[in-house]
């Protein structure tokens, strides 16, 4: 009913609710025994984490060749999902960094859950460079400490050591930021909370925080420093990821677009996820009043600007391609397009470019069933946009001796869906345990819906 | 001997904000505020001071910038150097990109902590709230003696205009947190 | 096997130090003097030893062996040991140097000395160190195939051939081209104890018709020597002379002399082939035309006549059938045959002894005779008679025959009708093998008394007149195996060791031959220390052309419609199938068609189209008479229409050797498939007609099953160009191979080129300062595309070298095979006659290497003197460096590849680690040989200089196509041929200056 009535009328939070209303609706999903809805993604997602996990102790316990790669296509599913996670995670990082210090007032709903999302994404994301490793039982070797081989120190002009440097740092940064926002909420709960252990345990990492103002102003400078520095990572770590392939001599990876259509692919990827999470977290946990239409609808303009920026990336990639006058070059891309693996390229293109401009519709965007169907499917199509970058280009190199062909096989297929166990499991369990809305600033939005002061300056 | 301390609870950010304004006016000694969301407006109400610790922040970051510099130039081309590819010993484009992700790190770790020291937060502590509630719906207003015109009753009776939900006097020593 | 190993060192030295004489001048030098006395005592030893053996108990030797723990002098242990020997692969008995570790061979090269082979070895030859070690190869002889001891067996054979000796029976020793003059006379020996006694020799791929009609138009039964090397016009008639034709080491060595680019005016012989299949041979001319298998008869009856009208020589019978081509195709090549008179040569490899005659016809018309081919000091590389084939059949068939020997051949697998071979031995009284293993053969005969590998014994060879090989052990015989000729000669009555009857058959028919001074001692070290001695025979009687021979009037047998002719060909490596059971050999993609550890029906991409079927479609080949097979069809460009080709020498029952290759693992599949054999055997499609075993059949029809059978094929794409439907404009082909004619390489010797692929040393510019100068060595290979034949020796010697894991089918099939060197075939033109390229691709150790700048932990790094070099222990194996290897030639360790044969690792180089599971590998330029050589001249106090240093690739190819050394060096080679303006770099454009520079292929067309 409420979904109808134009945007500006329409409240982040709907009924009217008081701050105490608010405590108790989020802290009562912490509160309460999961329910039905919970238990039915609980289950499938621990499942299909199992069958990750089985995969990767036979994958370390025989060898990379358990992998359809080969000597041509040395990369397959392994990069590719790497790319791809890192890719979700950005959004987290998008939506509670730059959309903070932009003052968007509707991210205070999911930027909780965003930047959860986060830090699981990157964890799925750290997992496969580290399996894809020949030798993973020394990926130790992957980090610049003083040893007894020289000292033999790193190759810092490898984007892998980038990579390194980028993906911890992210992780960790993400991790503080997560951390320091979630604090004054670990307080709220800690004084609602009945169950002893959770007193003791929220006590602990809730710091002893008694919401005093000379904190509470303090805590508002690192929020915002944070914002910065996260916002900051947004950039590079998409960008070094970016470069594995930018650095390259090999045609159809060896373009300086790489890094903005990297990051822009990214946060489209990412905002597409936090969709589907969005709507999972609402039913699943009930907190339709907290996520609502004022926070669908600009996350999906985002989409679709994102889509645009995406589009703009494809086509400038032919272009140049083409127009660059280089064959290798445009036979790569000719390739993906036309290529033996074309129907990836033309996935991609259907689920990145065409279908979110459903969101132009007023009527697409406020039909949750619909926004979550097309979420899925982006994230689908930036699955493939991958996919196609590493495989399709690998394929078909500059020798047509050395052309090969790439088929993953079972174990590939039951990793990836392995990863995807372990981000819906622990989302599930976040969800479960922590408050999947940021309690204070929520509070702090109420007063705008009553049309009086309040908020996070 | 031992200050008095006035609290006032509040259930309304606003409230909260015109007693604060309020009893500056009277030019009372606001000894703390206790809100559950930083109340837009408080800052400037009890003319807080910038933080310093942005400036902690560049400190670090720039630190960890230049140290990681000079250690892959050092690693790269004075430990040992290794003919990579053909590539100048000392390629320092290449260098770019480790660098800025520690001076990030850097910056937010020392950041962080640097929070938690200068707000005295740490895992363990008990927290001792001057009131239940300033965690979820409660804004306290904590008034100190500081001279004779600290007056409970005066002070009570201009909390009602801003519909106070409760007072009380307390001794000095209770508080802290 | 390994307490016993020390004892077998010391035997080791017993027996080869009865004559052994390094061929490495400073292992011979400094102790030449001393030596000699030591080489008496030893050659005692070796008698007494020989003389044990004899006695039954061969573990005698063994008890006085001295173990390791006393050094033995003149042999420092984990330094290499070069000996001078005679290949045993094959008949050709091409000469090698044999590369010996603390007693044990480990790598088998050509002796550069060698009047045939000239330096070079054949990918079989290069093998057959792997087939040494074979661990189920017997160990003891068999009686009715039971293990027994020779004792046991020496007692039954003996009574036997007394009985048959008594009653006067039939005794047949049926064997291949027997090499060995000494065997020869041995078997002579043996056999005149008989009433009946008999030496039939065939081969199992058979040029009987080449010696029958020699037999006919120059009177002797003989195969003349082939002298490639002073033609100047070679047209080829069904002959795989490059690949798998009697002795292709030597013919290619011969070609390869006959088309040098370096000198001016560049001398590059014309060469044209005719022929039915797609064979290594033709994708090396500079003219070849498909020709359905019946026509080339009339070709070379179109050849024969056309000359003779120009020598005036009346040519009984009239023309030939229709020509396949327009007339004046033989015009023009009669004409350039004519003009090249005496310095030109017609090889044929048809069966037909019509084809034949009229070959020899031309050869004399052109007056070749005596110039490129010789009958007077002919060829013994083959001497097998078809004919004496077919009557020993008919004897067995009708029971005749009472002791049958067989050794070196198979005919149970080889010929068409094993199974009566197999069921007709059953009833011969004495049946003996001397297969090493228990062959089709073998199984069927009552005794095998397995044979040494020729790395084992003591052998001669006489592959020509005047050419005489000698084979000298290189490590005691690995089980209680027994030289051939001395089972002969214990059977004989009189026990002998083979050392010395060889020693005694030297002395007493070549010595005389060679120049008299010298002492038969001294001749018989020299021969021993250079594995072959050259002597004057005398001319072989008869020689003159007998005009009558050439039967008039040639018809060539017409084809059944919509019917294929079958052609069974001998594929390089695999070849006749005596060395299946071998996995380097069966790993190693076929020249042509790239395909490994399968044989299967090459049909021309039309013929395949007509019919439906795509590669990998399994089709049922049903020949007239019932006989028929099922293969999966290989795609094969350039064939003729009508041909369905089907390579010999696979389905070997003996495939033990292959359970354990190949990973393991949830997706993996054997090596091995159902039915326990690889390939399928093609054998019963051989067809015997007039005399001759032939290797084509008419009117075959080829049956779409429906089933499938994916190939393992090495090459995704097989052309240079892109897929049309890809391709944008200017860019359909790629630069990577580069080509000319020889009149545009005449007029200008940069033809051909592209102006990013050579440019001038100093016009290269950087974005950054080079801080790396290379002021020492720095080392490269320059490959002359136009030497490079493609024939693969370079392959496998790499993989003897290298320890290469052989990772079986399945893992090819994936595109994981981890041969260092490859070589990349391209076709190009239109796909019924398309021109061929051979292209060895290895690591180019580019100088800008991409690989090295993207391995996050220092793992592939330059060295000093330009070696990309790739630190197996550091390497974590992220594949980023594959990722980036714009030339694809870094290899994998996906897998853990098992070496658990304990035999079977004999092999492994020392110098070489073997890499674990996770770890990149590629070539090296074999570092350790480059190590080897600069510590070797360090020690003499001098640089290494060129030729120290020769990589294993190199060192091997019979075309010497890879030329390694010192591109700092003006004076060396490669750094000459480096600035030969025929070199270009593949991929210049991407600026990674490669190490590795290729000479542009000049084709003799105008």
């Amino acid at each position: 009913m409420a979904e109808r009535a134009k945007p500006a009328a329409v409240p982040l939070v709907l009924g009217d609710k008081t701050p105490g209303q608010v405590t108790a609706d989020i802290t009562r999903a912490l509160e309460r025994r999961p329910g039905f809805l919970w238990w039915a993604a609980f289950v499938p997602s621990v499942a299909a984490l199992a069958v990750g996990v089985a995969a990767v102790v036979y994958l370390l316990r025989t060898g990379v060749g358990v992998w359809g790669i080969n000597t041509t296509v040395p990369w397959g599913f392994d990069i590719t999902n790497f790319v791809f996670w890192i890719g979700i995670g950005h959004a987290g990082t998008f939506i509670s960094a730059i959309l903070y210090l932009f003052r968007q007032k509707w991210r205070t709903s999911v930027n909780r859950s965003a930047e959860a999302m986060t830090i699981i994404a990157v964890t799925c994301a750290g997992i496969f460079p580290m399996i894809h490793m020949g030798r993973v039982w020394f990926f130790y070797w992957m980090f610049p400490y003083p040893n007894t081989r020289g000292p033999l120190w790193l190759n810092f002009e490898s984007p892998l050591v980038w990579d390194v440097f980028a993906i911890l740092t992210y992780f960790t940064v993400s991790l503080i930021f997560w951390y320091v926002g979630l604090i004054p909420d670990l307080a709220t709960v800690r004084d609602r909370t009945r169950s002893r252990v959770k007193r003791f345990l929220f006590g602990v990492f809730s710091l002893g925080w008694s919401g005093r103002f000379r904190v509470w102003h303090r805590y508002e400078t690192v929020y915002l420093l944070l914002a910065g520095l996260a916002t900051a990572l947004v950039i590079s770590v998409h960008t070094i990821v970016s470069w594995d392939f930018a650095t390259t001599v090999i045609p159809g990876w060896h373009t300086t677009i790489f890094p903005p259509y990297f990051v822009t692919g990214a946060i489209f990827s990412g905002m597409a996820m936090v969709l589907t999470l969005m709507l999972i977290a609402r039913k699943v946990m009930g907190l339709e009043a907290y996520i609502t239409r004022r926070h669908v609808d600009p996350m999906c303009k985002v989409v679709i600007v994102a889509s645009g920026l995406v589009a703009l990336a494809y086509v400038t990639e032919f272009f140049t391609a083409l127009y660059s006058g280089n064959p290798t070059e445009a036979f790569a891309f000719v390739n993906r397009a036309l290529g033996p693996l074309g129907w990836g390229f033309w996935i991609m293109v259907a689920c990145n470019v065409l279908i979110p401009q459903l969101f132009w519709i007023k009527k697409v965007r406020s039909t949750f069933l619909l926004v979550f169907v097309i979420s899925i499917l982006i994230n689908v199509g930036m699955w493939f946009e991958r996919f196609v970058i590493i495989v399709a280009t690998l394929q078909r190199g500059y020798l047509p001796s050395s052309w090969a062909t790439y088929v993953p096989t079972s174990v590939e297929i039951a990793t990836l869906v392995g990863s995807f166990g372990l981000f819906f499991t622990a989302f599930l369990l976040f969800a479960r345990f922590l408050p999947v809305i940021a309690i204070a600033e929520v509070k702090g939005v109420l007063g705008t819906s009553r049309a009086k002061g309040g908020g996070p300056r | 001997m031992s200050r008095r301390l006035f609290i006032a609870v509040f259930e309304r950010g606003e409230d909260l904000l015109a007693a604060v304004r309020a009893s500056r006016a009277r030019g009372l000694k606001v000894h703390e505020v206790f809100t559950p969301y930083p109340v837009r407006g408080l800052e400037e109400a009890l003319e807080l001071k910038q933080s310093r610790l942005p400036w902690v922040c560049l400190g670090f970051a720039l630190g960890a910038a230049i140290a990681m510099l000079t250690f892959q130039v050092w690693a790269m081309t004075i430990d040992w150097p290794i003919n990579v590819g053909g590539k100048p010993w000392n390629a320092l484009p290449a260098f770019v990109p480790a660098k800025f992700e520690m001076m990030v790190l850097a910056g937010s770790v020392s950041v962080f902590i640097a929070f938690l020291l200068a707000s005295r937060l740490f895992p363990g502590k008990r927290s001792r709230l001057i009131v239940p509630g300033v965690t979820d719906d409660k804004f306290a207003l904590v008034l100190e003696e500081a001279d004779a015109s600290f007056d409970p009753e005066e002070i009570a009776k201009m909390c009602e205009g801003f519909n106070v939900v409760r007072v009380e006097e307390r001794l000095a020593e209770t508080e802290d947190s | 096997m390994s307490e016993r190993k020390p004892k077998d060192y010391g035997k080791t030295r017993g027996v080869r130090g009865a004559g052994e004489v390094p061929a490495e001048p400073e292992g011979a030098s400094p102790e030449e003097g001393r030596g000699v006395s030591r080489r008496e005592f030893l050659a005692a030893a070796g008698f007494t030893l020989a003389g044990a053996v004899v006695a039954g108990c061969a573990r005698a030797p063994v008890e006085k062996a001295i173990p390791y723990l006393v050094q033995p002098e003149h042999i420092v242990p984990g330094r290499a040991y070069h000996y001078a020997s005679t290949c045993g692969g094959c008949a050709s008995s091409c000469g090698v140097v044999v590369k010996n570790r603390d007693g044990r061979p480990i790598k088998v090269e050509g002796n550069a000395e060698h009047p045939l082979s000239r330096g070079g070895l054949c990918a079989v030859g290069q093998a057959t160190v792997l087939g040494l070690y074979d661990s189920h190869r017997l160990a003891s002889p068999l009686a009715g195939g039971r293990e027994t001891t020779w004792a046991a067996v020496d007692r039954a054979v003996g009574e036997r051939l007394a009985a048959i000796r008594a009653e006067g029976g039939a005794v047949r020793f049926l064997s291949g081209t027997e090499a060995s003059p000494t065997a020869r006379a041995e078997i002579e020996r043996f056999l005149a104890g008989f009433a009946s006694g008999r030496h039939v020799e065939y081969d199992t791929l058979s040029s009987a018709a080449i010696l029958d009609a020699h037999e006919r138009t120059h009177g002797a039964r003989l195969l003349p020597r082939y002298h490639l090397d002073r033609s100047e016009v070679i047209v080829g008639v069904d002959a795989d002379f490059l690949g798998t034709w009697i002795s292709p080491v030597e013919y290619t060595a011969g070609y390869r002399a006959g088309r040098t680019l370096e000198g001016r005016p560049p001398r590059l012989s014309y060469h044209v082939q005719f022929e039915s299949r797609m064979s290594l041979t033709g994708s090396n001319a500079d003219v070849r035309y498909a020709v359905r298998p019946g026509d080339l008869g009339v070709v070379m009856d179109g050849l024969a006549r056309r000359l003779a009208a120009r020598a005036g020589v009346v040519v009984p019978g009239e023309g030939g059938g229709a020509e396949p081509f327009p007339a004046e195709t033989l015009d023009r090549l009669a004409e350039r045959l004519w003009r090249a008179r005496g310095r030109s040569l017609v090889l044929c490899g048809s069966q037909e002894i019509q084809t034949q005659l009229r070959c020899n016809f031309v050869n004399h018309l052109l007056g070749n005779y005596g110039a490129t081919l010789e009958v007077a000091r002919p060829s013994f590389q083959r001497r097998g008679s078809d004919r004496a084939l077919e009557e020993l059949q008919r004897e067995l068939n009708r029971g005749e025959v009472a002791a049958l020997f067989v050794r070196d051949v198979d005919p149970v697998y080889d010929l068409p009708d094993g199974e009566t071979w197999a069921r007709a031995m059953k009833e011969v009284a004495l049946t003996v093998s001397f297969a090493a293993s228990v062959d089709e053969t073998a199984s069927v005969s009552a005794y095998v008394c397995p044979d040494h590998h020729y790395l084992e014994a003591w052998r001669d060879a006489e592959p020509a007149a005047g050419v005489f090989g000698l084979t000298q052990p290189a490590l005691s015989p690995l089980g209680g195996t027994r030289a051939m000729i001395e089972s002969l000669a214990v059977w004989r009555g009189e026990a002998k060791a083979a050392y010395d009857l060889i020693r005694e058959h030297w002395e007493a028919r070549v010595y005389p031959l060679a120049v008299p001074e010298r002492t038969f001692r001294t001749f018989w070290e020299r021969a021993v220390h250079d594995g072959y001695v050259e002597v004057a025979t005398e001319a072989v009687a008869g020689g003159e052309f007998d005009m009558s021979a050439v039967r008039p009037g040639y018809e060539a047998p017409a084809a059944a419609e919509g019917a294929f002719a079958l052609v069974l060909y001998p594929k390089v490596a695999i070849v006749d199938g005596h060395h299946a059971s071998n996995p380097w050999l069966q790993e190693l993609p076929d020249p042509v068609t790239k395909a490994v550890w399968d044989n299967y029906a090459c049909l021309s991409p039309r013929a395949a189209a007509a019919q439906g079927l795509a590669e990998g479609d399994v089709v049922r080949v049903e020949a007239p008479g019932g006989t028929t097979a099922e293969f999966p069809v290989l795609v094969q460009p350039g064939q003729h229409d009508g041909v369905v080709a089907v390579a010999l020498g696979y389905g070997r029952r003996e495939t033990r050797r292959f359970a354990g290759i190949g990973p393991r693992w949830l997706e993996g599949r054997p090596t091995v498939e159902e039915g326990g054999v690889v390939g399928t055997r093609a054998a019963p499609f051989l067809a015997w007609e007039n005399g001759t075993r032939r290797y084509l059949r008419e009117g075959v029809k080829v049956v779409k099953t429906g089933k499938r059978h994916d190939l393992a094929i090495t090459q995704g794409h097989h052309s240079l160009s892109v897929p049309p439907e890809l391709a944008t404009p200017g860019a359909e082909t790629r630069p990577i191979v580069q080509e000319t004619t020889l009149p545009a390489f005449v007029g200008n010797p940069a033809a051909g080129g592209h102006p990013h692929h050579n440019p001038a040393p100093g016009s290269r510019e950087d974005l950054w300062p080079d801080d790396h100068k290379y002021p020492g060595h720095h080392w490269g290979i320059v490959v002359d595309l136009n030497a490079c034949t493609g024939c693969s020796a370079c392959v496998v010697s790499c993989q003897a070298e290298n320890n290469l894991p052989v990772v079986g089918k399945d893992e090819v099939r994936r595109s994981r095979e981890m041969h260092w060197l490859r070589i990349d075939r391209y076709y190009a033109g239109p796909e019924a006659a398309p021109t061929v390229v051979h292209q060895p691709m290895f690591c180019q150790h580019c100088d800008y290497a991409p690989c090295e700048t993207v391995c996050p932990v220092l793992a592939t790094v330059h060295s000093r003197e330009g070696l990309s070099e790739q630190v197996y222990n550091r390497c974590v194996g992220t594949r980023f460096c594959e990722a980036n290897c714009p030339y694809k030639v870094r290899r994998f360790n996906w897998f853990h590849y098992r070496r658990d044969d304990e035999r079977e690792n004999l092999v492994l180089n020392p110098d070489v680690v073997v890499r674990s599971r996770g770890v990149m590998e590629k070539c090296t330029f074999c570092v350790q040989r480059i190590q080897e050589a600069k510590i070797e001249a360090k020690r003499q106090g001098r640089a290494p200089e060129e030729g120290d240093i020769r990589t294993a690739c190199q060192q091997s190819c019979p075309a010497g196509a890879i030329v390694f050394g010192d591109l700092n060096d003006p004076r060396s080679r490669v750094s000459r041929l480096a600035a030969d303006p025929r070199r270009y770099d593949v991929l210049a454009e991407l600026n990674l200056r490669p190490s590795v520079g290729y000479l542009r292929l000049v084709r003799n067309t105008a």
